[in-house]
């Protein structure tokens, strides 16, 4: 193997730098994400409640694209109904109040429920690989919705009006933004911590190569049922929060607590961002949702359409989201030494020709 | 070549006393009528052997014999369409491969399966964290690095897995496998695609593994590889068991020649043979076969039984 020896022999390094620039990262992600959300903590200081209630909304979106990152960004597996957890959540929520039941009961109701259903829903559907897995999941979704709908839980046509807190409007809301940020910090650490876990390298080698993950000893399956439940624990409390900040549900059609332009939400902000990254879904559900409120607002008729043109963007030039471009236009290859210069041309350079493998 | 070219035998330094497989030891794995069908076809059909522990046993045979499929019955991927199959005592047929690699059962792919998002010393990782061993990451990583130590592949830790040649892809296979501490090692044609070189030192990795006290089954189509690593060698056709014997027996079988060079081939080296015993000395005649085997062989087992 002489032949494959380098002239100079830096090499007993190399393993400890890759773990440095491995730490290095988690950190700076992680540093990231809590320098994010702290700047956004800032918001209700502004005391302008339009901006309150666009930020809760934009913190909630990083919640659901956070919470799909587990199932989708980690495992890869393309998840299309993960708003049915947001959903039960919801509705968890909403029935427990219209019973008399306390706020909390109904959030802890709603995320065990969720935690179950996708226990058990993972059961057969993670069997399903690829395309397969995705329709079934969109399947669910749409059909829970349905069934909510047809059987007027709740309400008529399952519509549920709720009582406001008895709390001042603003206060309410506040708190409210304030709910959702912690449990998008939660995610966030949550993240973070899977990252440098067994789970979280048993999820990325399956993502990988599931073959490969199983022959090396990885129970892929049972890693794919706890990916999953996991993706649906934050999902189901963001679906509970909402449900008594909005205080009007209804299950199916836009806007509704199963439609399933949450679950085509969740996968754009998390792909933009980066997939499997800590921070990547919490910076695309920032991006995405605060130009989607925002063009609502400026270009209502065509709004849809804009969204539909960035998501073709993405996937032709970023299929790896930003936090892999920023990877790639700053790190060197192979651990070597390079200038900065040097490593952004390169960067560049892999780019460039990343885009163009995809036949563009 | 020549350290390559032959087995060394018991007598040989290099072979220490627990790499020699005992004869009368409890088999590590045995196959007792053994059958896999793809929609009615059989791709292993009826196959019984035993693999004795501290053994290296090759199996060969033309493309389409089941060899894969074999690997693929052993190591979990596959179950079996009927048939037991018993390792270290007890049947795992039933048991899915993640379970058999916390047995001790590795594989490596003929198709390399890197985690092409991970660098190659993650992937080593990976196999240190879950297989046998089950390791935390301080020491998982501890063991990642001897074992590209070993494989040659330290200078490309850092390169991730879809940045490899061929040669580096397959000793990524081998060291992700041996990085779960195995004490049964599938090897599907890791050879397949090297140089020379790069095939003599497979084979003095495989070696050492098996000193080690690692019962190795190799599934190779490089004939002289498999030769130069094998204590006995097993031959597959059409799924089933043709030979299985000692490397020179196995090689010299006319009904193994016939499966893998054609019926004309056979006729014509077996006059070749008849030829040569009468001007030389048998040993000597056989070797020079042998090489010449070696010459005629690849070029026309790939085009002529693909």
């Amino acid at each position: 193997m002489a032949t494959h020896a380098p002239a100079r022999d830096p090499l007993a390094g190399t393993g400890a730098a890759g773990v440095r620039r491995e730490s290095r990262e988690w950190l700076w992600s992680l540093l990231a994400g809590v320098a994010i959300l702290a700047a956004i903590a800032l918001v209700p200081l502004s005391g302008d409640d339009a901006a309150l209630s666009l930020w809760t909304l934009i913190v909630m979106f990083c919640v659901l694209a956070q919470g799909w990152n587990f199932i989708g960004g980690y495992a890869g597996y393309a998840a299309f109904g993960n708003v049915v957890f947001f959903g039960i959540g919801a509705e968890a929520v909403a029935l427990t109040l219209l019973n008399g039941g306390p706020f909390w009961l109904g959030l802890l109701l709603g995320t065990l429920a969720a935690g179950l259903f996708a226990f058990l829903l993972g059961l057969p559907v993670l069997r399903l690989r690829g395309h397969y897995f995705a329709i079934a999941t969109l399947g669910i979704a749409e059909a829970l919705g349905e069934l909510v709908a047809a059987k007027a839980i709740g309400g008529p046509g399952g519509e549920v009006s709720l009582t406001p807190p008895d709390l001042d409007f603003h206060i309410a809301n506040t708190l409210f933004f304030y709910g959702f940020l912690a449990l998008s910090l939660l995610t966030l650490l949550g993240t973070a911590w899977l990252a440098r876990s067994r789970f979280g390298v048993a999820l990325v080698a399956i993502r990988e190569n599931e073959e490969a993950a199983e022959a090396l000893g990885i129970p892929t399956f049972w890693y794919k049922v706890g990916a999953f439940v996991l993706s649906a624990l934050p999902t189901a409390l963001a679906g509970g929060l909402y449900a008594y900040w909005f205080l009007s549900l209804q299950p199916t059609g836009e806007g509704g607590v199963f439609d399933v332009g949450y679950s085509v939400s969740m996968v754009l902000m998390t792909f933009l961002g980066g997939a499997g990254t800590i921070v990547g879904p919490l910076i695309g559900g920032i991006i995405i949702e605060y130009l989607v409120q925002t063009t609502t607002v400026a270009f209502g008729d065509i709004h849809g359409q804009l969204l539909g043109a960035l998501i073709i963007l993405v996937t032709i030039f970023l299929p790896q989201g930003l936090i892999r471009l920023v990877r790639e236009l700053t790190v060197s290859p192979a651990g070597v030494k390079l200038s900065y210069t040097r490593r952004f041309t390169e960067g560049v350079r892999r780019v460039q020709r990343f885009i163009a493998s995809n036949g563009i | 070549m020549s350290s390559a070219s032959s087995r060394p035998t018991a007598s040989s330094p290099s072979g220490s006393p627990d790499a020699t497989p005992d004869a009368n030891a409890a088999p590590i794995l045995a196959l007792d009528a053994v059958t896999k069908r793809f929609g009615g076809l059989p791709a292993v059909d009826d196959l019984s052997f035993a693999v004795r522990p501290g053994e290296v046993l090759g199996i060969i045979g033309p493309n389409g014999a089941g060899k894969s499929t074999l690997i693929g019955l052993i190591g979990g991927a596959l179950a079996p369409t009927s048939g037991v199959i018993t390792y270290a005592g007890r049947a795992i047929a039933d048991l899915p491969p993640h379970r058999r690699a916390h047995l001790g059962i590795a594989r490596t792919f003929q198709i390399a399966q890197p985690f092409v998002g991970l660098d190659v010393r993650d992937n080593v990782i990976v196999g240190a964290l879950f297989g046998r061993r089950g390791l935390r990451r301080p020491e998982a990583a501890r063991v990642a690095d001897e074992v590209l130590e070993r494989v040659h592949l330290t200078h490309k830790a850092m390169l991730k897995g879809d940045q490899l040649t061929v040669a580096d892809r397959k000793r990524l296979e081998m060291a992700r496998a041996l990085a779960t501490n195995p004490r049964l090692l599938l090897l599907d044609e890791v050879m397949a695609g090297l140089t020379p070189t790069e095939v003599a030192q497979a084979v003095e990795l495989i070696r050492a593994i098996n000193r080690d006290g690692v019962t190795v089954l190799v599934v190779e189509h490089i004939m002289r590889a498999i030769k130069g690593v094998s204590d006995r060698i097993l031959v597959l056709h059409h799924g089933r068991k043709i030979a299985e014997d000692l490397p020179d027996e196995v090689l010299a079988d006319p009904k193994v020649i016939e499966a893998y060079l054609g019926e004309r081939y056979a006729r014509q080296r077996a006059a070749e043979r008849e030829g040569a015993a009468t001007s030389a000395a048998t040993g000597a005649a056989t070797s020079a076969a042998d090489a010449d085997t070696d010459a005629a062989e690849e070029p026309e087992w790939k085009g002529g039984l693909a």
